[in-house]
């Protein structure tokens, strides 16, 4: 690890929470955790360990923190209350805020359509179960368009209005 | 009860048997469900909560808003969605200037957020509002003589000061209760309380040794239980946990991992009499093996621990 390049207010960026500093490493995190079973593991120790140093390349290039599968075990078991999921989260936003090409395309997905899926087009397969048929925000364009315009102002939209068509 | 239902991506998109089976058994046991009209991506954990915290939060806000406008708490199937809400809702409750932000990106829209509605999952619903005996007293057919597991969704149970209902996150008893509410004996295994893996980066970045990771726990579900089927409570979990034993069989070359995996929903309507073709039609793995075994109550027979209550025959028949 080379620490030529710390950046000693780092934290403060990426997860301003005086929590984080508790952390002694003890690796509870990591019992329970899925992607820790990943190749490369995702190690939430030491990315609270890369952000408290602050290594921002390394951090700028790390992609495990997209691994973590949400579950937020490591909140529940972490006995110094860094909040782990709420620290990964964290890296991910300060990644994506630096490297446009770490934004989820997921989220321009949900500017189009409200939804990550095709929410309300299955109509005929919904209409054989015995559904209604949905009221869909896709099918509602005054009030997609009051979404959108929300979403306009902020952050992660404004800063890459290319990405949805603006 | 009245609840707003909040029902996702995956759920009305990819299943929405499982959709039906909600509709079909949540009234019956006294709840109203009405839709979230207009309702958006909860935020998922990998959209927006990923990006910056007014994106994430102002999403939050706009549906816990039309939970609040109908004047109900939301329900929730979907492990990911119900965590999204609540630690949304909980982010917007303690942080008065994230609260106001939000409201300011939402009042052009006519909307605010207040936080008087509340995110509920529906196995804490069916579990802490509903009870296995009334579910006990209600269905029409059982699934006893079967075995089943349970997977507990983790998004129910962790953190659980923001998103539990549990006495104990780490001895859940919940889902045990409400399947054997149904008749079922409900086996206990090693890894029980370990996750699916199914959501998030996990699969998508290494998917190898995600399906390592899930075979862990395939391995002893097969070695240390009858399991008949599994019980699920969140649509990820459903999904993954079917197309998992479909990739593990190719990678053995035998059919050994064939465990049919219901959303708890969807054996709770099969129980309260549904047809099998609305509620639980669409799998990665065949059902027939538990839908073929549902044995139907009779009240003067069946005296399990659970229906202690039930009244007598005469007083029950529908006329």
């Amino acid at each position: 690890m080379d620490l030529q390049g710390s950046i000693k207010d780092l934290w403060k960026a990426i997860y301003n929470t005086g929590d984080l500093h508790h952390c002694f490493n003890c690796s509870t995190c990591l019992s329970g955790c899925p992607a820790s079973h990943g190749d490369p593991p995702l190690l939430v120790r030491n990315l609270a360990r890369m952000v408290i140093l602050g290594l921002e390349e390394e951090l700028l290039n790390d992609d495990t923190p997209w691994a973590c599968v949400s579950c937020s075990k490591c909140e529940e078991m972490c006995p110094m209350d860094v909040k782990p999921f709420e620290m990964i989260l964290a890296i991910r936003q300060w990644q994506s805020a630096n490297d446009e090409t770490r934004v989820p395309p997921s989220i321009v997905e949900i500017y189009k359509r409200g939804y990550t899926q095709a929410v309300g087009v299955n109509t005929e397969l919904r209409e054989s179960l015995g559904l209604p048929e949905l009221n869909t925000i896709t099918k509602n364009p005054e009030q997609l368009q009051m979404f959108r315009e929300i979403l306009m102002k902020t952050p992660v939209v404004s800063a890459n209005d290319y990405m949805f068509g603006g | 009860m009245e609840l707003c239902l909040f029902l996702g991506c995956n759920t009305p998109a990819i299943r929405p048997d499982v959709e039906r089976a909600i509709r079909a058994s949540m009234p019956i046991l006294g709840i109203d469900l009405v839709d979230a009209d207009n309702y958006v991506c909860c935020p998922a954990f990998g959209a927006f909560p990923s990006t910056d915290s007014d994106s994430w939060l102002a999403t939050s806000g706009w549906n816990l808003s039309i939970a609040e406008e109908k004047g109900r708490d939301i329900v929730v199937q979907c492990g990911s969605c119900y965590s999204s809400l609540r630690m949304g809702r909980e982010h917007l409750m303690h942080d008065a200037e994230k609260r106001t932000r939000v409201n300011e990106l939402l009042e052009p829209t006519g909307r605010t957020m207040t936080g008087k509605s509340k995110v509920r999952h529906v196995s804490e619903v069916l579990y802490k509002e509903i009870g296995p005996e009334t579910i006990a007293n209600h269905i029409s057919k059982t699934l006893q003589g079967l075995h089943g597991v349970v997977q507990y969704p983790c998004h129910t149970l962790f953190p659980s000061e923001v998103v539990g209902f549990e006495e104990s996150a780490r001895a859940p008893k919940g889902m045990r209760q409400l399947v054997e509410a149904l008749g079922a004996t409900v086996d206990s295994y090693s890894r029980e309380l370990q996750c699916c893996g199914g959501a998030g980066g996990f699969m998508k970045s290494t998917p190898e040794q995600a399906i390592e990771f899930a075979k862990t726990k395939f391995d002893a579900i097969l070695e240390e239980t009858k399991a008949d089927f599994i019980a699920v409570s969140c649509i990820t979990c459903l999904m993954h946990m079917e197309n998992v034993q479909n990739t593990l069989n190719k990678r053995v070359g035998e059919e050994r991992y064939k465990i049919p995996v219901f959303d708890y929903n969807q054996l709770l309507a099969l129980c309260l009499g549904f047809d099998p073709k609305q509620v639980a039609s669409i799998c990665n793995v065949p059902r027939d093996s538990v839908i073929s075994r549902l044995v139907s109550v009779n009240p003067n027979e069946y005296k399990g621990p659970l229906r202690r209550d039930r009244k007598p025959a005469a007083e029950t028949e529908v006329v």
